[in-house]
């Protein structure tokens, strides 16, 4: 056997180790009963309706899930933009400070930030409503669009950037017609990133939220004691099915072998 | 700064320093530094503060600088009376499992990463779309899967019994050592709890993240060496030992110690697949943060130990992040 074929194979079973437990949870939906038998017993589509209609803890933990997804992702690339900006426009020591603290959060493990933004969120009367929960995943998340960003950044010829000041153009102009636009996909893909890693995190959540409220990754964690039921296993079909669309769509419209860094001129 | 763009002119310059300082306008910056003080910095001030701070019975706390904390961490709170190593024994498994988790996880990842490159865009944007969704799937949902997979009644455990492994094994003999590893009942072979599901868990977590962070210095891999080697004879495995593996030594190095520091912080998988005794910090810091311990200095104590050997391993594998791109 070639060298090729036995990476092949190699990759094929990779492949297969890594859909196996996905293939198993997303089958245990289906199951009749309580437990995650597999193959499933009795099967039923029932657990979608409780899930996304009928039980009413799931309804609203999927809406904190969403919620608390889509307005960290929006502060984190807010967050993220001016630190990438002034990063790539002026390389001092305050731009450096600047984005390693912007990253920080993520770089360290989240049960230590987790148990911090408790302690902050407390003090400031705000441990367990939902706004805190959103800002906390903003700043955990931050260091993802910074990073597609500053890639992003990268890319701009500095050429044109001259050619617009010296025709005059002040920096907001050139920042309007030039790094906004070349640099939009790569905001997009920071976004999205800081999307998917919000809706499926859940340390953070569990300590800024004070069980006032839960997204549904926390809901499950909660409900570990009592063990995993088929309406939870509903929950990976959707964020698996989530994850795959929004990468697939970045795959599709973005460059992501540039954006994990391999070399386009290779 | 070039020689040539110093002399002239330089009254121009002293005459617009706004136009000389592009970036943010200062009160911009001013505000961005304030909100990363407040929301990245400010909590890790925070945990280190209250780390040093007094229980009071019924979950409060107030502010102190006692060492009690960390006295019960190190040697137990009744010392010298007696000794207790309980929480140093979780910093054990913590370091244990994070070491031997990115260790499987980058030795398994680093022929996928080395094929992938080999293969075409297409293909290669495909599995980065795989490889994601499953980087980003949140932990509860791997161990749920695990849980199934590993489980008696449906998992492997019944395909051992089923496929007639389980009587082979029996037959052959091992069955006495997988008992004294803990894998097996009398009847059958067991895998919850283990170190050994724990350890599945925690190498399918980091897995896909291994893959990703070997994938850049492979893909920027200068092919001519390679291609060199080869048509000097050089079959395609002596190839990877001399050409490849020497190139992205370090950044197998840095993987590693990244995977270790993320491992660091997993909670569930240890908390589901490990028996008590194997536990690690993150089980004890969430109990007494969130849990029945109710003791908020001292899971920040926890924290602030947990926070400096993952802040040593980080910065090690950034020190060898700058080495490897100065050698590039």
């Amino acid at each position: 056997m070639t060298a090729r074929g036995l990476g092949s194979l190699w990759m094929a079973f990779c492949g297969l180790v890594l859909i196996g437990p996905i293939a198993v949870v997303s089958a245990a939906a289906l199951n009749g009963g309580r437990t995650m038998a597999f193959p499933p017993e009795d099967p039923t589509l029932a657990r979608f309706g409780d899930f996304f209609l009928h039980e009413p803890v799931w309804v609203r933990a999927l809406s904190h899930s969403v919620t608390i997804a889509v307005g960290s992702a929006l502060i984190a690339t807010l967050i993220a933009w001016p630190v990438a900006y002034q990063l790539w426009r002026r390389e001092s020591a305050l731009s450096r400070a600047l984005a390693s603290l912007a990253a920080l959060p993520f770089a360290l493990p989240p049960i230590v930030f987790g148990v911090g933004l408790g302690f902050l969120w407390a003090f400031t009367g705000a441990l367990g409503s939902v706004w805190a929960g959103v800002l906390s995943h903003a700043m955990l998340f931050a260091a993802l669009p910074l990073t597609t960003i500053s890639i992003g950044l990268q890319a701009i010829d500095r050429a044109h950037l001259e050619a617009a000041a010296t025709m005059g153009a002040s920096e907001a102009t050139a920042f309007r017609t030039i790094v906004l636009p070349q640099t939009l996909p790569y905001t997009l893909s920071g976004f999205l990133f800081a999307l998917i890693l919000s809706f499926n995190e859940f340390v953070v959540i569990f300590f800024v939220s004070a069980a006032s409220y839960a997204t549904v990754t926390l809901q499950i964690f909660n409900s570990l004691r009592n063990g995993f039921t088929p309406t939870m296993a509903v929950a990976a079909i959707l964020f698996i099915v989530v994850s795959l669309v929004v990468f697939g769509l970045i795959g599709r419209f973005g460059n992501l072998p540039r954006l994990m860094g391999a070399d386009d001129s290779r | 700064m070039s020689l040539a763009s110093v002399d002239p002119l330089p009254s121009e310059a002293e005459a617009a320093p706004a136009r000389a300082a592009p970036g943010l306008p200062r009160p911009a910056l001013a505000l961005l530094s304030g909100v990363l003080l407040v929301l990245a910095v400010a909590p890790f001030v925070l945990v280190f503060v209250i780390s040093f701070g007094q229980n009071e019975d019924g979950a409060a706390w107030h502010w102190a600088l006692v060492l009690e904390n960390y006295q019960r961490f190190f040697v137990g709170l009744d010392y010298p009376d007696t000794f207790s190593t309980l929480y140093l024994e979780r910093l054990w498994n913590s370091f244990l499992y994070s070491v031997l988790g990115a260790l499987i996880a980058v030795a398994l990842a680093f022929p996928f990463a080395y094929a992938l490159t080999r293969r075409s865009r297409a293909t290669q944007t495909l599995w980065l779309v795989l490889l994601l969704s499953a980087l980003s799937l949140s932990e509860v949902f791997v161990v749920m899967g695990w849980d199934i997979l590993l489980s008696n009644k449906s998992g492997l455990p019944m395909v051992f019994r089923e496929t007639g492994l389980t009587q082979w094994l029996k037959d052959v003999g091992a069955f006495p050592i997988l008992r004294e590893w803990g894998l097996a009942t009398p009847r059958n072979v067991r895998f919850k709890p283990s170190v050994f599901a724990t350890l599945v868990s925690l190498t399918y977590i980091v897995w896909p993240y291994a893959v990703i962070l070997l994938y850049a210095p492979l893909s920027r891999l200068d092919r001519s060496q390679i291609e060199a080697a080869r048509t000097m004879g050089a079959g395609p495995f002596t190839v990877v030992r001399t050409v490849v593996v020497p190139a992205v030594r370090l950044p197998l190095i840095g993987a590693t110690l990244l995977l270790f520091v993320y491992l660091l912080g997993v909670l569930v998988s240890v908390t589901v697949f490990a028996a008590p005794p194997e536990h690690t910090l993150t089980v004890s810091i969430a109990d007494a943060v969130r849990g029945s311990a109710l003791n908020a200095p001292f899971g920040a104590a926890q924290s602030v130990v947990l926070l400096v050997v993952a802040s040593v391993f980080l910065l090690a594998s950034l020190w060898l992040t700058r080495r490897a791109e100065a050698t590039r």
